[in-house]
């Protein structure tokens, strides 16, 4: 037993360290860590990766705040959309074709996997021009960039449009139970510019928000188990708390260059789920 | 900590206060919560280690629920420090997105 302990506890930290400094969950690390090498259930394994995602949140956040990478702004705006999209997915979930879905997103990735591709050199987004919206709910952000050793300004554009696409992306976290990050940073990387390492620690931020209504459920439905749960955001709160401090030293680049083959593994899954036959 | 009074017109230099103070404030509470919710786990951990199988699964559930409510003491917090500061604008985004978490537990629950 103590040993099982401590290999969740290592994909634990493993996860956190990945989901921290990339502004995911970690799911895409720990769901099929807990089911192909533990042979647990999915819906275990599902309800203690979306408690790992609070995990990861709150331990990285910490850190991000400090640093001032946090944008609470942005962060509470968006969240307006990922919280409300989440609740009208849970709440269509029984009506609607998942297979096509799972292609439609799976191809919003891929388009993002192109993108993020095509800027993989540029380490801070430049010619911003703000929007309106964004000006008068002062949408701005400064922070100091340990990596370049300078401050960092900006102001985000494209206000509404980020909002929309929090809207479908929480939306397809209540109808798919994927995607807490990685719809999340591409839209405030590449539709509201803003800087990378801003938008994962924003993105960080927010995930955590979502992650909780849907934990509360697992919570009273029974499928959270300690003994697997336990060990798991242990390891996740550690890994997160080093994951953060190594992001503020790395350039934005290096990040993204993380980021690129996990959101294109996720496009190709996504459209593979969507298209296989049976 | 500094905490702005409420004044209609604020300079720049103000501003940046305004937003180091809910930064800070939001730091040390996810700080405290997963401190305490990290203490309830290992201890929790360590009984099950050691034997105590009846009373460490309970330790566990209380730390994890401990991390549970941390993203949502926090969107309260930050709408609290908005109403604070007369930022209604931002107040009025918490309180959505404490509607909406609600609502999705509600009919999570129903489902």
């Amino acid at each position: 037993m103590v040993l099982t302990f401590i290999e969740i506890f290592m994909i634990g930290i493993g996860a956190g360290v990945v989901g921290s400094m990339l502004g995911l969950g970690g799911g895409i690390i720990i769901v099929p860590a807990l089911t192909l090498c533990f042979g647990m259930s999915m819906r275990t394994a599902v309800a203690a990766s979306t408690v790992s995602i609070i995990a990861t949140s709150t331990g990285a956040a910490v850190a991000y705040l400090r640093d001032r990478l946090t944008n609470t702004r942005v962060a509470i705006w968006l969240e307006m959309g990922t919280a409300t999209g989440a609740l009208s997915g849970a709440l269509i979930a029984g009506f609607i074709n998942q297979r096509l879905l799972y292609i439609l997103f799976g191809l919003l990735l891929s388009y993002s996997t192109y993108n993020m591709f095509r800027t993989r050199n540029a380490e801070l987004p430049t010619g911003v021009v703000p929007d309106a919206l964004s000006q008068k709910l002062r949408l701005t952000g400064s922070y100091y960039d340990k990596a370049l050793g300078h401050r960092v300004d900006y102001q985000v554009t494209r206000t509404i449009h980020g909002l929309i696409l929090m809207y479908f992306s929480g939306a397809a976290a209540g109808l798919l139970g994927i995607g807490a990050g990685i719809f999340k940073v591409p839209a405030m990387d590449q539709v509201m510019r803003m800087p990378f390492k801003a938008s994962t620690a924003t993105s960080n931020f927010m995930i955590g928000v979502t992650a909780a209504s849907a934990a509360v459920v697992y919570f009273a439905r029974g499928d959270v188990k300690p003994l697997v749960a336990g060990p798991v955001v242990l390891g996740v709160l550690l890994g997160a708390v080093v994951g953060a401090r190594l992001m503020v030293r790395m350039k934005a680049n290096r990040i993204r260059l993380c980021f690129i083959p996990l959101i294109a593994y996720t496009a190709v899954e996504m459209i593979y789920r969507g298209v296989k036959w049976w | 900590m500094v905490v702005t009074q409420g004044s209609e017109e604020k300079g720049p230099e103000e501003k940046t206060a305004e937003v180091m103070a809910i930064e800070m404030v939001l730091a040390r509470l996810l700080r405290i919560g997963s401190l305490l919710a990290a203490a309830l786990l290992s201890v929790g951990i360590l009984a099950m280690v050691l034997g105590q199988t009846d009373f460490a699964p309970k330790l566990i559930t209380a730390g994890l629920l401990v991390l549970l409510c941390t993203p949502v003491m926090r969107v309260l917090v930050a709408g609290v420090i908005f109403v604070w500061e007369k930022d209604w604008h931002f107040a009025f985004f918490c309180l959505v997105v404490l509607c909406a978490m609600a609502a999705g537990v509600f009919f999570g629950r129903g489902a």
